[in-house]
């Protein structure tokens, strides 16, 4: 569970960790929750709690939130903090948007890294290079972003019919989408049996299987990647080690200066490719103001998953599926959510009971509300279904605070040669 | 070294203290000269002169000395000139009466953030422009505080009406209150939706869920319902108040417009400024996926004028919102002397709102929606502007 002990070069292998996940905590509690789930959508007879449509647009929806939080991930394990993620992801839309008109989406994309690599770039100099306060040079770049973007378009864009300062034109052609030949065929069969839990899980497989596109899938990938790529080389044991102690890595000859720079050019670069995400495979084009905060709930996604790859996509997941239930405009799933999360809640209060004596009576409490919620209200108010992910990330935050660990040495400015 | 520094910091204050003394001084001075000035001058010389315009360019000349008498002021909201929408709009208008009058022209944007409003109409006011034009139901609490400091100087907002504390709707004599009847447009929509729709299903997207945008979505259904009463209609709201960045967030758009597709709507509309964009891209995408024609509609401004060519087949019609006639009737208005304060509906009769035709989806029904319009001109069809 610790980093230090999965750091080791002795880590456990990749074979012992696929046995391990099927007794894994995690995989149980995944089963318990979705056997619930199953159990709540045909009590209350919510079919649309798992179309697969919605499965499908709760991916579209959590990848921009989990590339920025990927970003996050890589500064902050180097040490910086980065709330200027916003305003990279910003400089990621314009630069997509221009790209993709110019050369079609998948030259967006890269675009859209190099637009979010120069907030990165930015980032890096003043924190790292000029050690100006972390928070400061993130509020800087999120505002230097935003105008940005208006300074280039009116450069590019003024006088067209198809664009103007506030959007590009439209991006030529699209990612190619692809559907996993068989398997969604067979995940179709499962949905459309509608029996407990397999016809959910077969809902949640056919979202996923059909009609994908390669960039979703490129997204996704990323997250084993960085898992390899920061617990399982040298180049992320050194990278992290920056984060935690940079003056113990220093004294051990790791080039700090480097890796945090080499860590907050990823960063950027991932939160441009957020950017480039909304553009080319929902909006079609760069609209001023499209990111519309998803920088930020990045960084929310970041803590609720304990700076950690898997975390963080567990927290884009929940925010995407908050959003997927606002815009499909499921209020009936919504209220089903309630009883399925008051369940939970009491679930939990129970193995929490356990362990923590009375120390668990606010979930018991928290629980017994939100049923008798369900049985109270006819509709949930939209205001709340879009409030959902962010109460959810507080509850967990203030339930998990003991454990949620940041990085030691993150956001604490590091001159080489400072040791003490 | 250190020394110099600060007397150097010390002088440049006191430029700054000096420079603001002289701004507002003069802006004290120019009010005062030229207010009464607009409102009685140009009067009698320009009525002879919006003629004298059409009949020779010899008169022109005359006109334009006229017109430069005074200053128009007309502040963009924040996307400003170029954002294809209501700003763009309200620009032509202003375009088109500069042209013709030949008024000094003074034109301001917001800010990003929105929070220079107030200044920007009161930096206009003090320079002495004779009517300022605040573009966008944002600048009501600016226009309102201007309006009072100002009470010389003729004020015009679009898309709001002064309300006070308790939201009781009132007048002052100096501001026009420019309003559009978006209810009736939408109305014509929801028809030609309803007569396109094969599958008795229409969406319709607001952007954020405020009185303003919930008038096009009352409208709409009416319209709808005039035609088939047994429509089913779906609606979806993409931010809750005062969460804005649901007129700014096309991937929100896209995914709202798929779940209504998805659903079986075959024509959905949009009141979400910016995010429609994705209203298209998911018309589009869900179209091909289906192999249906599946239609949407634009909002404001003729959306398949802007659109391109792969988006185009797909933009059934667009409701227009005539802020351009709005404008430019009020600069008649001020450089002809008539000017009057309080509310002002730019409705179907005015062709303040209507329908747009370009791409040809709708000739095929045009006759029963001018029919339409026609009834409600005459008020045989009341058009709700609220959700009941």
């Amino acid at each position: 569970m610790t980093i230090s002990q999965e750091a080791r070069p002795e880590a456990p292998q990749p074979k012992s960790l696929v046995k391990s996940f099927f007794t894994n905590r995690v995989f149980v509690s995944a089963l318990i929750a979705m056997s619930l789930f199953s159990l709540i959508r045909i009590l209350t007879g919510t079919a649309e709690m798992s179309s697969f449509q919605s499965w499908g647009a709760m991916l579209r929806l959590a990848v921009p939130i989990l590339l920025a939080g990927l970003g996050g991930l890589y500064a902050e394990r180097a040490g910086v903090v980065n709330i200027g993620l916003e305003g990279m992801m910003i400089l990621g839309t314009w630069f997509a948007g221009y790209g993709a008109f110019a050369w079609g989406p998948w030259r967006g994309i890269l675009f859209g890294m190099v637009g979010g690599l120069i907030g990165g770039a930015l980032h890096a100099l003043a924190t790292v290079t000029f050690k100006i306060d972390h928070i400061v040079s993130g509020v800087a770049i999120n505002i230097i972003g935003a105008g940005m973007g208006r300074f280039l378009s009116t450069v590019f864009y003024v006088g067209r019919t198809d664009a103007g300062v506030t959007q590009s034109p439209r991006m030529t052609g699209s990612v190619e989408r692809f559907t996993v030949p068989i398997l969604a065929d067979v995940f179709k069969a499962m949905e459309d049996t509608d029996w407990f839990l397999i016809g959910d899980i077969g809902g949640i497989l056919h979202g996923w299987t059909r009609n994908i596109s390669w960039f979703t899938l490129l997204a996704f990938l990323l997250v084993p990647a960085s898992i390899y790529l920061l617990w399982r080389t040298k180049f992320g044991l050194r990278l992290r080690s920056t984060g935690e102690n940079p003056w113990a890595a220093e004294s051990l000859g790791v080039r700090v200066y480097t890796y945090k720079w080499v860590a907050v050019l990823i960063s950027g670069a991932l939160a441009g490719m957020g950017g480039a995400y909304l553009v080319t495979e929902q909006a079609g084009l760069y609209r001023e103001g499209m990111t519309g905060g998803r920088g930020f709930i990045g960084l929310a996604a970041l803590i609720f998953g304990n700076w950690r790859p898997a975390g963080v996509a567990t927290g884009a997941a929940i925010f995407g599926y908050g959003l997927t239930l606002q815009l499909r405009g499921e209020s009936a799933a919504v209220r089903a959510l309630l009883l399925f999360a008051g369940i939970g809640l009491l679930l939990y209060a129970l193995w929490q009971f356990r362990s923590r004596g009375v120390n668990s009576l606010l979930s018991w409490i928290g629980g017994v509300l939100l049923i008798v919620a369900y049985f109270m209200v006819e509709e949930i108010p939209a205001e709340f279904i879009a409030m959902a992910p962010y109460v959810l990330t507080l509850i967990v935050i203030s339930q998990a605070a003991g454990r949620l660990r940041m990085p030691a040495a993150d956001g604490i400015p590091y001159r080489r040669g400072e040791a003490h | 070294m250190k020394r110099y520094m600060r007397l150097l910091a010390l002088l440049a204050a006191l430029t700054l203290v000096i420079a603001a003394c002289g701004g507002s001084e003069e802006g004290g001075d120019t009010t005062e000269a030229e207010a009464p000035a607009t409102t009685e001058a140009p009067a009698p010389d320009t009525t002879e002169g919006s003629t004298d315009t059409t009949e020779g360019s010899t008169d022109t000349t005359e006109v334009m000395v006229d017109g430069s008498d005074i200053s128009v002021a007309l502040v963009f909201d924040i996307g400003g000139r170029g954002d294809q929408s209501f700003n763009d709009a309200a620009a032509r208008g202003f375009d088109e009466k500069l042209a013709e009058y030949g008024f000094e022209p003074v034109e301001l944007q917001a800010n990003t953030a929105g929070d220079d409003r107030d200044e920007l109409l009161d930096l206009a006011a003090s320079q002495g422009a004779a009517l300022v034009i605040g573009n966008g139901f944002l600048f009501e609490d600016a226009v309102e505080a201007n309006a009072e400091a100002y009470p010389e100087t003729f004020f015009a907002i679009t898309d709001a009406a002064l309300a006070d504390a308790d939201f009781a709707p009132y007048d002052l004599p100096n501001v026009s209150e420019l309003l559009f009847a978006e209810h009736e447009g939408s109305f014509l929509v929801g028809a030609a939706a309803a007569l396109k729709s094969t599958t008795g299903k229409i969406g319709f997207i607001g952007g954020v869920a405020i009185p303003l945008i919930q008038k096009f979505e009352a409208g709409y259904r009416a319209g709808a319902e005039y035609i088939n009463p047994d429509i089913e209609i779906v609606s979806n709201y993409l931010t809750q108040p005062p969460d804005f960045t649901g007129f700014t967030d096309p991937a929100k758009g896209a995914e709202a417009a798929n779940a209504m597709y998805d659903g079986g709507a075959d024509v959905v509309y949009h009141a979400a400024g910016g995010s429609g964009g994705g209203l298209f891209e998911s018309a589009k995408a869900k179209s091909e996926e289906q192999g249906t024609q599946l239609w949407a509609i634009g909002v404001d401004s003729d959306q398949y004028l802007t659109a391109s060519a792969e988006l185009q087949p797909y933009i059934l019609t667009s409701m227009l919102k005539r802020v351009d006639i709005a404008v430019a009737s009020t600069i008649d208005d001020v450089i002809n002397g008539s000017f009057t304060g309080g509310d002002r509906v730019f409705d179907l009769s005015v062709d303040g709102v209507g329908y747009s035709t370009t791409g040809g989806f709708v000739d095929d029904i045009a006759a029963q929606l001018d029919e339409l319009k026609a009834m409600i001109i005459d008020g045989t069809i009341e058009v709700p502007s609220t959700l009941g």
